[in-house]
């Protein structure tokens, strides 16, 4: 027992020093928040600061808290802004609200904000060009999560203009174009164990201390909901920011009678040791509102409804858990829980052509203003002209607006189709766009082609109501751990980022040959051709004769 | 008199009944046709590539749009696109169309008018393939009435409009500059029946180098019209190199979609090439061989493109067959008709059976379909050999008894 109180003492001694890693700050965070249908929300977020460091030009490539194998493929493609997540399951926004971390995309999305090199002898297609960096930044990014990120090729690559916005700032650098946006979406990318490996490897303490030690595979990964996310930004005062992000949405009710938790049942396991070199180190939970409840242990402080758990002042090892004292009902969950609702379906059952129908409905009493966002492999092409725009069954063409579309191009590039559609208060918005599927070559058809290929979701991006009048907020961004603080402090306000609505992926089915017989095909058609060919060659060349015909006797 | 009659009932009657057609909603339930119209040729990527262009965005920059500038100034501009009137005018293109078919008939038989008018219109405005087509607005009807209206300005000797029919013709589809060869030559010749009567070419030669001069300087007006219209040259590689490199695999009722959908990717271009390449070796010696009947060169060439071109519709076979009513002189020589006809009934009832089996309904697959456009090639082969046949071995007429004809 002594023995290993002096060995806390040891590993709470680079704690006290934390301070002295100048130039690299490391915060941990873990938010747990109870869902209206039981389910318990849960997001661990860990943030690394490189202070003064730019984007293109690194103080140095030696750290002490920042991950290296990812700064030294930021540094190598000069990325300044890049986002990852990678997450399995649909988040479900009519039930569960608005996610803490808004990107929940099904599957692998990644983007990313570049800018081309200052040299322009590279020109456009060299190899510091964007497109160039942007291949080898693929590469880099799946060989360091194990993630078919590879493939995100240019079949899968747009650029919208103004689906998402940099979390960070872009730096102006002179004499060189304004930074180039790429965005890639892979929905049948499935996550699991082995990324969360890499992503465990990227963190100071690793998962053998802190927060990121409830970071159990068995558990996340049976979750009804899991992500990751990887998410660099950076501002001038601050430097380079990295933000790890792992959420799950778990279900205490799926062996239990209760939706009751603790540390213990939602991750088995507790937080026993503190990361020492995090200046931030802390647990947050979102305390039910009008219902009893007990939790235990007592929260540090509390505030916003929100219970803080400062693991500098908790006993370790730490296994908070929530009881509630009255049975829970599953009740209809009063609908409104994220600001929009939508769906959206592929009809059809031809497989040549079909119709894409959106639903977006509006349950508050005042109009609101999104970016729709629509990214098709294709494979599928719209036909834009059939667009049929309804509010409740009255045609209302006049809401959509800023409508700009960059078409498919047959075994090249996807389309790209954003506009900006007005929602009225209480009513549902219907959009169906007619849609032609592509024939694929027997090649390109992904394994098990019978089964299909994903489309990825759509985005819904809300605009703001009223533009300019709120305080440009601080984001994710904290400059020192001064600033650490005051972010704590601001935790519970409304984040100023934009927000995004993911719809889930779609499954497509395309036509498909049959994979078995390439050599016959080639065999029966070169035949027929041979055939018509020797035919009418035959009729051109030879000559006509006339031939007596002895009598036959008879 | 009568027969004069005869041409001004059928006529007007047909044409009326399929405008009533056209009107129904039977172009609904067509337009998605694989058979019907081809991605160069369909009505819905048309649509699209005007809506396109109306608001601003070039057409040719993605792929879906693969219909020629000629296309887009047209109904931007001058015609409106709602359904019912493009019904109207796609039937008009086809009245227009029997109409050229019976001027050519009347230009080769050197008459004012007969009796088979009614017959040739009603050949070609009652043949299903065609009739269908121009059903589901795919635009190869306005590609088969330039094609006869060149042939017949050709015939009635016309030389200017009907280059300027094959520029366009050729604006429309790159394939069709098979046609070329046999149309200079019919310029300079005649296009009376020449068949029985082989011999070498009779017209004047002197004319063909200003004839091919002529059509080039419409083709290099119309390229610069297009540019201009589309303001780029994008659209070159999406509708012309759209017919040689074969984008899009969406099936059809040709040979060339299946072919290159289970084509190993390292063969593609060698095969490619081969295909198209395959086009052009036939116009040479079916100009060569009838040489005295450019007309009938014509008619074969286009046979030849129906069966073998990249992105066929019914129409293009369909052109083909109409034209036999045309030449009724090789009947007699025909040697297997029936087989012909029985290929084409089991083709044209088997595609569209396979093709909504294995897209609509899955419980078929592409092989199913795929064997039905092979029959339809065979179809499409038997039909031109035995119209090549015919129009040799009707050099020869009947043999005496005791004689045979044999190839030698």
């Amino acid at each position: 027992m002594r023995k290993s109180r002096s060995l806390l003492a040891l590993c709470l001694l680079p704690a006290c020093l934390s301070h002295s890693f100048s130039g690299e700050t490391f915060n941990e965070e873990l938010t747990i928040r109870g869902l209206p249908d039981g389910r318990v929300a849960s997001r661990f977020e860990f943030s690394t600061f490189l202070h003064g460091a730019t984007p293109r030009n690194p103080p140095k490539s030696h750290y002490t808290l920042f991950p290296l194998a990812l700064g030294q493929i930021l540094r190598e493609y000069a990325v300044t802004e890049l986002h990852l997540t990678l997450n399995a399951g649909k988040w479900d926004y009519d039930r569960w609200g608005y996610p803490e971390e808004p990107d929940v995309a099904t599957g692998a999305s990644l983007w990313a904000w570049m800018a081309e090199g200052s040299a322009a002898a590279h020109g456009p297609t060299g190899r510091h060009s964007v497109d160039a960096r942007w291949r080898d930044l693929r590469n880099a990014l799946a060989g360091l999560f194990c993630a078919s990120i590879a493939s995100l090729d240019e079949q899968r690559t747009t650029s919208p203009a103004r689906a998402f916005t940099p979390l960070g700032a872009l730096p102006a650098w002179p004499q060189s174009p304004p930074h180039a946006f790429r965005h890639a979406s892979l929905p049948s990318e499935n996550v699991c164990t082995e990324n969360l490996t890499p992503f465990l490897k990227l963190l100071p303490c690793k998962s053998r201390s802190g927060l990121a030690h409830l970071l159990n595979p068995h558990r996340l990964f049976d979750a009804d909901w899991h992500g990751m996310g990887l998410h660099v930004s950076w501002r001038p005062e601050d430097g380079v920011q990295v933000r790890l992000t792992f959420q799950s949405v778990s279900d205490p009710l799926r062996t239990e009678t209760t939706r009751d938790w603790s540390l213990s049942s939602l991750f088995d396991r507790t937080i026993d040791r503190a990361c020492p070199v995090a200046a931030l180190s802390r647990v947050v939970v979102t305390l039910p509102i009008r219902e009893p409840y007990s939790i235990h242990p007592e929260p540090s402080s509390n505030a916003n409804g929100r219970g803080i758990f400062d693991l500098a002042g908790q006993p370790l090892p730490l296994d908070i858990s929530m009881h509630w004292l009255e049975p829970f009902q599953h009740a209809t969950i009063p609908a409104g829980q994220a600001p929009l609702s939508v769906r959206r379906m592929l009809r059809g059952s031809a497989q040549d052509h079909g119709a894409l129908a959106v639903s977006i409905a509006n349950a508050d009493p005042s109009p609101v203003r999104v970016v729709y966002l629509e990214t098709l492999p294709w494979i599928v092409h719209l036909y834009l002209h059939t667009l049929e725009l309804t509010v409740d069954g009255v045609p209302r063409a006049d809401l959509l607006e800023d409508i700009s579309y960059i078409a498919p191009v047959p075994h090249g590039r996807a389309a790209t189709l954003e506009a900006v559609l007005t929602i009225p208060a209480r009513s549902t918005v219907s959009l169906r766009f007619g849609v032609g599927r592509a024939f694929l070559r027997y090649t390109e058809h992904p394994p098990d082609a019978q089964r299909g290929s994903e489309l990825p979701g759509a985005v819904v991006v809300l605009l703001p109501s009223d533009s300019g009048n709120k305080t440009q907020g601080a984001g994710r961004w904290v400059s020192n751990n001064k600033g650490a603080l005051q972010w704590a402090q601001t935790q519970g306000q409304e984040r100023q980022q934009q927000r995004r609505i993911y719809t889930p992926a779609l499954l497509v089915d395309p036509a498909t040959p049959d994979f078995s017989m390439p050599y016959n095909v080639i065999i029966f058609t070169c035949s027929l051709v041979a055939f018509i060919f020797g035919s009418v060659f035959n009729g051109l060349t030879r000559r006509f004769a006339v031939l007596k015909v002895p009598p036959v006797d008879g | 008199m009568k027969a004069s009659l005869d041409l001004g009932i059928v006529f007007p009657v047909l044409v009326a009944g399929r405008l009533l057609l056209a009107l129904t909603n039977l172009p609904d339930a067509l337009k998605h046709d694989h058979q019907l119209s081809s991605p160069l040729t369909s009505y819905l990527n048309l649509q699209e590539g005007i809506y396109l262009f109306k608001n601003g965005i070039d057409p040719y920059s993605g792929g879906v749009f693969r219909h020629s500038p000629l296309f887009l100034a047209l109904f931007t501009t001058v015609l409106p696109t709602s359904r019912t009137i493009s019904s109207i005018i796609w039937t008009l293109c086809d009245a227009v169309g029997a109409w050229a078919l019976v001027q050519i008939w009347r230009a080769r038989q050197r008459v004012a008018q007969s009796s088979r008018d009614g017959l040739i219109a009603a050949a070609y405005l009652l043949n299903p393939y065609l009739f269908l087509s121009t059903l589901s607005l795919s635009t190869s009807p306005f590609e088969n009435m330039l094609a006869l209206l060149s042939f017949m300005f050709a015939a009635q000797g016309s030389a200017s409009p009907s280059l300027l029919a094959a520029a366009l013709l050729l604006h429309l589809s790159l394939s069709s500059i098979l046609l070329l060869a046999p149309l200079v030559l019919l310029l300079a010749s005649s296009p009376v029946s020449q068949l029985a009567s082989p011999r070498s070419f009779s017209g004047n030669s002197q004319k063909i180098k200003p004839l091919l001069a002529e059509f080039l300087a419409y083709t290099a007006i119309l390229t610069v019209a297009s540019t201009l219209v589309s303001g780029g040259w994008a659209w070159v590689p999406q509708t012309w190199g759209a017919s040689l490199t074969l984008p899009d695999l969406t099936p059809n009722c040709g040979l060339w979609w299946y072919f290159f959908t289970e084509m190993f990717d390292h063969f593609r271009p060698f095969f490619l090439m081969v295909f198209s390449i395959h086009l052009l070796i036939y116009t040479a010696p079916i100009c060569i061989k009838f040489q005295y009947d450019p007309l009938y060169a014509a008619f074969i060439l286009l046979g030849i493109l129906g069966t073998f071109k990249s992105y066929p519709t019914m129409a293009d076979p369909g052109l083909f067959l109409s034209m036999i009513a045309v030449f009724p002189e090789i009947y007699p020589y025909l040697r297997y008709p029936i087989v012909t006809t029985l290929l084409h009934l089991h083709a044209a009832l088997l595609m569209p059976l396979f093709h909504h089996l294995w897209l609509n309904q899955g419980t078929a697959n592409a092989n199913f379909f795929y064997a039905s456009t092979l029959v339809f090639a065979c179809a499409n082969g038997a039909a031109l050999t035995d119209c090549i046949w015919a129009g040799l071995r009707i050099a020869i007429g009947e043999p005496q008894e005791g004689f045979v004809v044999v190839q030698e």
